[in-house]
């Protein structure tokens, strides 16, 4: 798999999943810029693990709800790279209610970050990849399960999901692959947030038929492959990553029948 | 009224879309009918506005707009002293 010399946007990706996308590109040998919402410290701690790895690593601060924030975004990243050869979508956020409480504003938040944005910033990116590239969307298995108060982030999602197959194919004749990754909870800050404010058990206590729970660094690895030139026959895939979880859901984890 | 104050009032009120707030020190988030959306929106105007970074974890201590403000307003004199010593 080489990547080594290849420029990444990673949208969201100073801390959580992002960030180990990041670090796992950074070990590549991608140079990398980190997009991020709030916290520039943590932006600025990931931008320097990943230069431990002797790459440029870049953060840009930007709120993607904004479309004039994407906008400079990117004429930050072209004034500053000239070229941009791999997008992560992978910026989240969501209003957590159930669907009879969900207003307009809570919901426009949600598509706008979740989905819009990629659509954004994929039509920036494709601009600026002039010898093709490859883009990957984060999406969730929320995009097709049901969990409580999800309603918003799983619809954004679902649109996240659909965007992704549409590019995909748009953007072949341009030496563009698109596709997602679609993860099962991932042991984060993000998860025992919602678990806690969800009631649901506690991240320690759930697992998978693959003997464990699922790590960021799983979905890292995926996200990198599909950044390589051997995943260039898969377009406008969502690939599952779940440790089988969503195959045998009533194993509880036990890794099988027997 | 300090600067401090009455730039976050402004960024309050718009935020909560509600002209005629009563932003008084013992008021709170829920006083002024904000979801978890609006408190997210102030957080991210007010750390543009004054180029500082709000902890998550420091607004547990935080119980209402008194306590927020001088929350708010500690951060900015540690911007000031770092820039003035850098």
């Amino acid at each position: 798999m080489s990547l080594k010399g290849k420029i990444a946007l990673v949208t969201g990706g100073s801390r959580g999943i992002g960030a180990a996308i990041t670090l796992k590109l950074a070990a590549e040998g991608v140079d990398v810029i980190i997009n991020y919402f709030r916290k520039t410290s943590a932006a600025e701690l990931t931008a320097g693990k990943a230069r431990e790895q002797g790459v440029t690593a870049h953060i840009i601060k930007a709120n993607l709800a904004e479309p004039e924030k994407i906008d400079s975004m990117f004429q930050e990243i072209e004034s500053r790279f000239g070229r941009l050869d791999i997008l992560i979508s992978n910026a989240a956020s969501g209003v957590a209610r159930p669907a009879l409480e969900l207003d307009t504003r809570g919901w426009e938040w949600t598509m706008n970050i979740n989905a819009r944005a990629f659509l954004l910033c994929a039509q920036r990116a494709a601009r600026l990849m002039k010898d093709g590239g490859k883009m990957v969307s984060i999406s969730s298995l929320g995009s097709r399960l049901v969990w409580p108060v999800y309603t918003a982030v799983g619809v954004s999602k679902a649109a996240l999901e659909a965007l992704t197959r549409y590019l995909a194919i748009e953007l072949a004749p341009k030496g563009i692959c698109v596709n997602g990754v679609a993860a099962g909870a991932v042991e984060s800050e993000a998860l025992k947030m919602y678990t806690t404010d969800q009631g649901l058990p506690q991240p320690s206590l759930q697992t998978t038929p693959a003997g464990r729970m699922l790590r960021a660094e799983d979905v890292a690895n995926v996200v990198a492959f599909l950044c390589s030139d051997e995943a260039a026959m898969i377009r406008g895939q969502i690939i599952v990553i779940d440790g089988g979880l969503t195959l045998a859901p009533m194993t509880g984890g036990s890794g099988g029948t027997t | 009224m300090t600067t401090v104050e009455e730039t976050v009032k402004k960024i309050v009120t718009r935020i909560v879309r509600k002209p005629d707030l009563d932003f008084k020190p013992t008021a709170t988030f829920k006083d002024f009918k904000a979801d978890s959306l609006d408190i997210v929106q102030i957080l991210v105007a007010v750390e543009d506005t004054f180029d500082i970074e709000i902890q998550d974890e420091d607004l547990k201590q935080v119980t209402d707009m008194g306590a927020f403000i001088a929350y708010i307003e500690r951060k900015v004199a540690e911007k000031n002293k770092s820039q003035v010593s850098s």
